[in-house]
Parts: C-alpha cells; structure tokens; sequence
C-alpha cells in the first residue's frame, strides 16, 4: 500500500527535509518575502561597516590589512548564516517554545525532539546571509591574490561544514540552558551575534582571556581565523586548519547533551 | 459603544474622555510591568558589557596599532579615552535604540486582536506611544543602570570617563530626554507600518537598521568619512545616540545644544506627524487578521 510504504520512508530525515519544504512555501505566500531577503543583505553589508570605516581612516594594523579581517568575518557569519538557515528552529526555541509552553506539543509527537525543534522554523531570507558571506570570502581572496587551489577550496568548505556544526552547537546549547533561565534570555546573544564581532579584533592583539574563550571555549577562531590563516600562508601550521571539523563535533555533542539534559528539566510553562 | 456605557458611571466619574490621562495610565502600568524582569536585564546588561568591551579592545588597537594612528586630526578630534565612553555609553543608552517594535503590539498586529484596540474610545497611535515609550524607558533604566555601574567600575583603559563639564553633562541630560521621544516616536511610526501584515517583517527591519547604523550604535559618526560628516549630523538618528552623546564628550560645544535638542525635537515631531497620517490612511481599509 503506497500510505504505508510512504509511512516508512518517513524517517527524520524525510521528516525534516518535508518540514523545511512546507516552510519554504509558505513563506514565499508573502508579499514582501524578497524583502527581507534584502533585509539580512543589508544586516550583512552595514554589521561591518565600523570596521571597514575604521581602516580606511586608520589604515593597516602591521600586516593586518582590511581584506584579512573581512575574511575572518566572513568565515564566521558563512557559518553561523549556514546553521541559522539549517536549524534555525533552535534559534527561535527560547523565545518562541519554552516561553510559551509550545514544547509540550513536540513531546506528544512520536518523532525525534531534535528533527522537530530543527525544522520548527525555517526562512528562505536567512540563505542570504551565506550568499553574501561567500561573495565576501570570494571577494577577500581575490584581494589577497590568494589562487584558489583544489586544496584550498576543499579547507574553505571544510572549515564552513565545522563553523555550521558549531553555531548549530550554539543555538542547541542555548536552547538547552533556556530550559533553566526561562526569562533572562539575552545572554544567548553573546554566544551567537555578539562571538563573531571578537573575529574583528587581530588575533595577536587579542587580549589573552578573549583568545581562551573563543579557541577553547566557543571555537570560533578555530573555525575562522586558523583555517583562513592556512589558506592564505599567515603562518598558522596546517594541522591548526584541520581543527575545525572535529571541533565543531565536539561542541555540538557536549551541545546535545545539556540539550538532554535541558529537555529532562523540562517543566511546561504556557498553557 | 463609548455612549452607551457613558450613562451607567455615576455622574462626575467619567464625564468627558480623557485620553492624556488614560494614555498615561498605559505607560506607568506598562513601565511598571516591564520593571518587574530583572533577570532579563541583567542579563541583557551582560551582553552590554561583553559587547563593549570587544568594540574596546578594537579601539584601543586600531588608537595605538594603525600605521596612521599618529597622523594629526586622523581620528576627527575624538581620543581614546571619549571612544571608550562612546562605546560604553552607546551600551547604556541601548534601550533607545529602536531594535524592534514593542513585542505586545507585534503579537496584536499578527495575532489580530488589534481590533481589540480599535474598539476602544482612544487614539490607536496615543496607545502604542505610550505603551513603546514605557518598553524603551525600562530598558533604559534596568539594563542601562546595570552597564552603566558596570562601565564605571572597569579598570583603568577601560572605564567610562566622568563628562566634560556640568553644562555638558546638563544638556547631554536634555538631549536625552528628548532622544527617548525621538526613538519613542520612530518605533510607532515602525509599528504603523507594520500593521500592514501582508508585507511581513521586511519593510519595518530595513528602517529599523538603517536607524541603528546611522545613530553611531556601530561606529562614533565622527569617525565616519570626512565627506558624510555634514549630512550624518543633520539626519534624524543622529538625535538617538550621537547628539546626545557629543554634548557629553564635548566634542559640540554647549553653545550648540540648544540647535541640536531643537533638531532633535522637530524630527520627533515629523516621525509622529507621518505615523498618525499614515495610521489614518491604514485604519481606512484595514484587515484584520485571526478574530
């Protein structure tokens, strides 16, 4: 019976990929949906300005020159765009499922807590965010007669697979921790919006507790800075590229697991 | 409906609608009930700080660092010392930046229960002033009471310095007051153009943003292009943020304030005068959406 068949197939994978298409659609049913496609554009080219403003009135910092911080940048937002577009439901989960007792409809579902919250929320604009954050990267690189090598491009999608394994990290953790910390939700934005302002500082300029926090801590230089700095020969020795991938695992898994625990504490709080 | 009602109060109760007053009333129970989470600011006053101590860091590198870091005039009059009060008081001041329109009057618009709103005997832009004010005055006062505290006790390179002088810290103090208006009456004419839903959040972000990256909240304007300078002091969103701010740094004399606190005002009352036309016009032929 082809119902049955499809049941079957309907595994989280399906699960998600059909969530997100639904999504997709009917967020195209708005008028202004191109709008806000050249809303996050905008979020994209005005976030830096400060910093480019500040070198053209400044100039290089030693071999700091602007194409190099914009990469970094660029590396960082690619990422965090990726996994903003990917599970962009954990995004939105503290505000839009704890605050209002939205959550306990998931945990009726027979299906995966993960698939659901991930695909709870998906919008087409939020792509435009890695589109220009590849036109950026490309852009730096031209600047910094930087060739594109089958090596270097493989490091590139490497380092950004990591990032978005990372930020999606983020987002799961923080929405583990909001299970906790019901109201007070702002502090999510150091972990997301406000870690990659720190890639706008050079590294060796860098005071030593910024350094910590963002290598060992929340590894957004390991996903930004090292492998850039392997692609262009800054200096960096290759293994410190290589970093990114398994980084970006290894703060998603501690990730899901206060994600576990967050969802055991679980206490409804909306009606 | 109002009239219906009006005979059964006993006489001298509610003998002629008094919409100063009730709007009034929206904004004390609405700042009052906003006063009330404090955890949120707190932590909001964290990100506050974290965020302008990474701007800090940028600063101090590109003040000392940058190979034109010792060309005269090179950072337009302003020293270290006032970017570092700019950056922390550009944080205290965060609940006058206008980042979105007041959570409860976005929930009517989608969920539809501004019919609600509509039925009552009082001005729809009156309300939703009150009401953003009072989100915007609580923000101030929690979370900015919060970074400021935090700002004054860093140590040395990091601290947020005392003002020029009385005069200016007398006149930063009007200027702000009448930056609340300004951002107060920006973020309702935002919330009228998003009660037009079909056109969703877009419209509404690209106006909000474009007022945060013009009032100096990414970078001092005086540090923006020499060419821009003129036109950056006269635009509306320099009265969230930079005006008040140049009174407390001093880099615009005192003599100035008074042109500058005007500027101010006048574009407040543009942005009301655009709202309540515009409000006119929507309520027209308004759809409500949900019931």
């Amino acid at each position: 019976m082809p119902q049955t068949a499809q049941r079957k197939k309907m595994n989280g994978f399906f699960l998600y990929w059909r969530y997100i298409r639904l999504h997709f659609l009917s967020g195209l049913q708005y008028k202004g949906w191109f709008l806000m496609v050249i809303q996050v554009i905008f979020v994209v080219i005005t976030d830096p300005i400060g910093t480019i403003f500040l070198f053209s009135r400044f100039g290089s910092i030693g071999a700091w020159s602007m194409e190099r911080i914009l990469l970094i940048y660029s590396m960082a937002i690619t990422s965090f765009g990726l996994s903003e577009s990917l599970a962009r439901g954990f995004d939105s989960f503290p505000w839009k499922m704890v605050q209002n007792g939205g959550f306990d409809l998931i945990l009726l579902r027979p299906r995966s807590t993960f698939v659901q919250v991930a695909a709870s929320v998906f919008h087409i604009h939020r792509l435009a965010r890695v589109a220009s954050g590849l036109i950026a990267i490309a852009w730096c690189l031209v600047r910094l007669d930087v060739a594109i090598t089958p090596w270097r491009l493989f490091l590139l999608l490497y380092a950004l697979a990591g990032g978005c394994l990372l930020y999606t990290g983020v987002f799961v953790l923080t929405s583990g921790l909001s299970f906790f910390t019901i109201k007070g939700l702002n502090w999510i934005y150091i972990l997301t919006n406000a870690s990659y302002q720190v890639t706008r500082c050079p590294m060796e300029y860098m005071p030593q507790a910024l350094r910590t926090i963002f290598v060992f801590l929340v590894p957004v230089m390991v996903v930004s800075y090292y492998p850039s700095s392997v692609i262009c020969g800054w200096g960096e020795p290759v293994w410190t590229g290589l970093l990114a991938l398994p980084a970006g695992f290894a703060f998603l898994g501690l990730s899901f697991f206060m994600w576990r625990v967050g969802v055991r504490h679980y206490k409804s709080t909306g009606s | 409906m109002n009239e219906q009602f009006r005979g059964e109060y006993p006489a001298g109760v509610m003998c002629r609608p008094r919409p100063l007053r009730a709007c009034l009333s929206i904004f004390r129970i609405k700042l009052l009930e906003s006063l009330q989470y404090r955890l949120a600011a707190f932590t909001g006053a964290a990100t506050g700080v974290f965020w302008a101590l990474i701007e800090i860091t940028v600063y101090i590198v590109f003040f000392t660092y940058a190979e034109n870091a010792s060309v005269p005039f090179i950072s337009n009059g302003l020293t270290l010392p006032q970017v570092i009060s700019y950056s922390w008081l550009g944080q205290v001041l965060f609940g006058l930046q206008v980042t979105a329109i007041e959570g409860d009057i976005l929930e009517k618009i989608t969920n539809g229960d501004v019919g609600l709103e509509l039925c009552r005997p009082l001005n729809l832009f009156g309300q939703w002033y009150a009401r953003t004010g009072a989100s915007h005055l609580s923000t101030v006062l929690l979370r900015g009471g919060m970074t400021l505290i935090a700002g004054l006790l860093m140590p040395e390179p990091y601290r947020l310095s005392a003002p020029v002088s009385w005069a200016g810290f007398l006149c930063f103090l009007c200027s702000i007051t009448s930056a609340f208006l300004l951002c107060t009456a920006f973020g309702t004419f935002a919330s009228v153009i998003r009660l037009n839903i079909a056109w969703g959040n877009g419209p509404m972000y690209i106006m909000l943003l474009l007022g945060s990256v013009l009032s100096g909240n990414y970078l001092p304007l005086q540090l923006w292009p020499q060419a821009l300078q003129p036109f950056l002091l006269v635009q509306p969103f320099a009265g969230y943020l930079d005006i008040p701010l140049r009174l407390y740094l001093g880099t615009m004399p005192t003599s100035q304030a008074f042109a500058a606190i005007a500027l101010q005002l006048i574009w407040t009352a543009v942005f009301v005068l655009a709202g309540v036309l515009l409000l006119k016009r929507r309520l027209a032929d308004i759809v409500v959406q949900g019931g």
